[in-house]
């Protein structure tokens, strides 16, 4: 409890309505009014997830988020009206873990919120003493939750993190796209295909070196994904 | 040896240039009409012609869409139905076609002895039309002139197709414009009626949360929000209907004789009792009565303060109201309020754009605005025969001049809706 959670919108009146949401929950509530005070904030505070609107003068959402990802990792929700499906995936794509439609309900917030902070509290499920995990050019250091590639640092969102956990975890076992999202997202997403999607190809973005022939996280269509035992 | 009995003639200089002029004309003249004119003007003196029509394939047959007199028929010009049905073969058969018409009394009028060139125009894979030549009183067209006249109906062919593309452009731009101003409206309106909803939703959802009791102070904080929420909903959703009602003629006017002071003072102290923190003054010059629709009218001029108030914040706000001269409306006089604010101002360059259905001045921060407010003033005020302007000046300000036209009592205009549009 206490996660520090940063809400940024221009409108004060949104800003007051999810704050007084949060604050009962025991909740330390940080906010910001433009993409640009965002930036400055999680890279001074730290927060343990961000609420982002879109629509915001200076620096908008989607550019706020991009840049927020240039450095930090924290979970980040999208509260938007632009419910397009189009905006969705761009949110998605931009490295976002989750995304609510304005208007939206006290619960449904509420749920979010605590559906993504699961997620990056449950323990990792890799079993205690094995510190280092190794696939081709990847290095995944659990104890620091860092993942390399060719030695360089990679940048992976609090989600795409724990995606690549499961995978590690069934090393050379197929897991289920809905056994993923159940276990990644929360029981509430496991027909939510579209975010997994996403979730996989920024992952593959990231890890591989041809994202269209992808060895670390494979397809098995109709089924799922794997990360497939690798020829010694 | 060449052999002489195939059309071997070398084109003369003269037909030369004339070929290459043509094919310039078509090639650059973006408009039919002209690019014809100046074919018939190349064409003449090598082809040697009194009359010239071009036919179109219409749904119904065809249609003249083209026709000179250039030589000896101009006395009868009336007479421009000729070559019909000549031309209507070549159009059926795909074929030139060349007929000797021999009218009454031929021999003394040698205008009675025709001959007529016809020839069908293709475009693409389908005859377009057909083009007739004519020349009163001989002699036959030769070889090389028919073989001239095949060379100019192929450019006039491409000119039609040429003007049919460019017709289906123009049809399919118009769709896309209106598309993207219909996709961009109602993407619009949604956004904006979703966001006092979000609001009424959030905190509706807030108070109703079973695991939290609310204080008195945060109840009543809540509920205004929802509150406030809700008018702003009923002002939007009362904008649309009033400008599809403007615009479709369907809004009648009230109109009464009235006193504009007292109406415009109506206004002045509402807003004061209303909200202390605006400061707005008063300036009555002349005042004036005349015919208004006093609901309206109010209407507008609240939009404007409202306007001031949202997009020159803390300025304060004047209002003045005298009669002016030689404003160009009925009559030499007009009545003229004019509201003032001395706020960031507007760029020169979007002033003369504000009073557009849905347009909004880039950059604004305020948070709501469908572009509908000035709209609706400017429609209200051409109802009453009369106009509205703005002035603006970056730094300094933004002032929306009203003009009335001055009616007595007597003069209770007849036709409610006066829109110049």
């Amino acid at each position: 409890m206490n996660e520090k959670i940063l809400i940024v919108d221009d409108e004060p009146r949104y800003l007051r309505l999810v704050e007084a949401n949060l604050l009962p929950e025991g909740y330390h509530v940080l906010q910001a009014n433009n993409g640009q005070q965002a930036v400055e904030m999680v890279a001074l505070h730290k927060p343990d997830l961000v609420m982002l609107d879109v629509m915001m003068p200076v620096l908008d959402g989607f550019q706020a988020l991009e840049r927020i990802r240039d450095f930090s990792s924290v979970p980040v929700i999208i509260v938007s009206a632009k419910g397009e499906e189009q905006d969705r995936v761009r949110g998605l794509n931009l490295g976002a873990d989750d995304y609510i439609l304005k208007p939206f309900s006290a619960s449904e917030l509420l749920a979010r919120v605590r559906a993504v902070l699961r997620r990056i509290q449950r323990p990792g499920p890799m079993s205690e003493g094995v510190a280092i995990f190794r696939h081709g050019n990847l290095t995944v250091d659990f104890a620091r939750a860092e993942v390399f590639r060719d030695d360089k640092m990679v940048y992976l969102s609090a989600t795409e993190y724990r995606v690549l956990l499961q995978l590690v975890q069934m090393y050379g076992k197929v897991v289920p796209s809905d056994q993923l999202l159940k276990d990644v997202w929360g029981d509430e997403y496991t027909e939510d295909k579209e975010i997994l999607w996403v979730s996989i190809s920024r992952l593959r973005q990231k890890l591989e070196d041809d994202p269209r022939n992808p060895v670390h996280v494979v397809t098995r269509s109709g089924v799922g994904y794997i990360m497939p035992k690798l020829e010694q | 040896m060449p052999d002489t009995t195939t059309l071997t003639v070398p084109l003369s200089p003269q037909e030369l240039q004339a070929l290459y002029e043509i094919s310039n004309a078509v090639a650059r003249e973006p408009d039919i009409e002209k690019a014809l004119e100046h074919i018939v003007k190349l064409t003449r003196p090598v082809l040697i012609f009194d009359n010239i029509v071009v036919y179109v394939k219409s749904s119904d047959g065809m249609q003249p869409a083209f026709a000179r007199i250039v030589g000896r028929g101009r006395a009868a010009e009336a007479d421009l139905a000729w070559g019909e049905s000549i031309a209507s073969n070549v159009i059926n058969t795909g074929h030139l076609e060349i007929v000797e018409e021999r009218l009454d009394n031929w021999e003394q009028n040698r205008l009675n002895l025709r001959f007529l060139l016809a020839l069908p125009l293709h475009g693409g894979d389908e005859i377009q039309g057909a083009v007739v030549f004519g020349r009163f009183g001989g002699p036959p067209f030769s070889q090389e002139q028919i073989r001239l006249s095949e060379f100019v109906a192929t450019h006039i062919g491409q000119l039609l197709v040429r003007q049919q593309l460019v017709g289906r452009i123009a049809v399919l731009e118009a769709e896309r414009r209106l598309q993207t101003i219909q996709e961009n409206f109602i993407a619009m309106v949604s956004h904006e009626l979703r966001s006092p909803l979000g609001f009424i939703k959030g905190y509706t959802t807030t108070l109703l949360r079973q695991d939290i009791s609310w204080d008195e102070n945060t109840r009543y904080e809540f509920l205004k929000i929802i509150d406030e929420e809700a008018e702003h909903l009923r002002g939007l959703i009362d904008n649309l209907l009033d400008s599809s009602r403007l615009q479709s003629g369907a809004m009648k006017m009230q109109l009464q004789h009235t006193p504009i002071d007292e109406l415009i003072r109506e206004i002045y102290h509402r807003v004061k009792r209303l909200s202390q923190s605006i400061d707005i003054q008063l300036d009555i010059k002349q005042s004036f009565t005349t015919w208004v629709d006093p609901v309206r009218f109010t209407q507008v001029i609240d939009n404007l303060i409202a306007n001031a108030v949202k997009y020159a914040e803390a300025s304060p706000i004047s209002i003045l109201v005298d009669i002016v001269d030689k404003h160009p409306l009925t009559s030499p006089k007009a009545g003229h309020i004019a509201v003032t604010d001395f706020g960031p101002g507007i760029e020169a360059e979007y002033v003369e754009h504000v009073f557009k259905r849905f347009y909004r001045v880039p950059g604004k921060t305020a948070q709501y605005g469908a572009g509908l407010g000035l709209f609706i003033c400017r429609e209200i005020m051409h109802a009453h025969g009369g106009e509205i302007g703005c002035e603006s000046s970056l730094g300094h300000g933004t002032t929306f001049h009203l003009y009335l036209p001055l009616r007595e009592e007597t003069e209770m205009p007849s036709n409610n809706m006066e829109s110049p549009e």
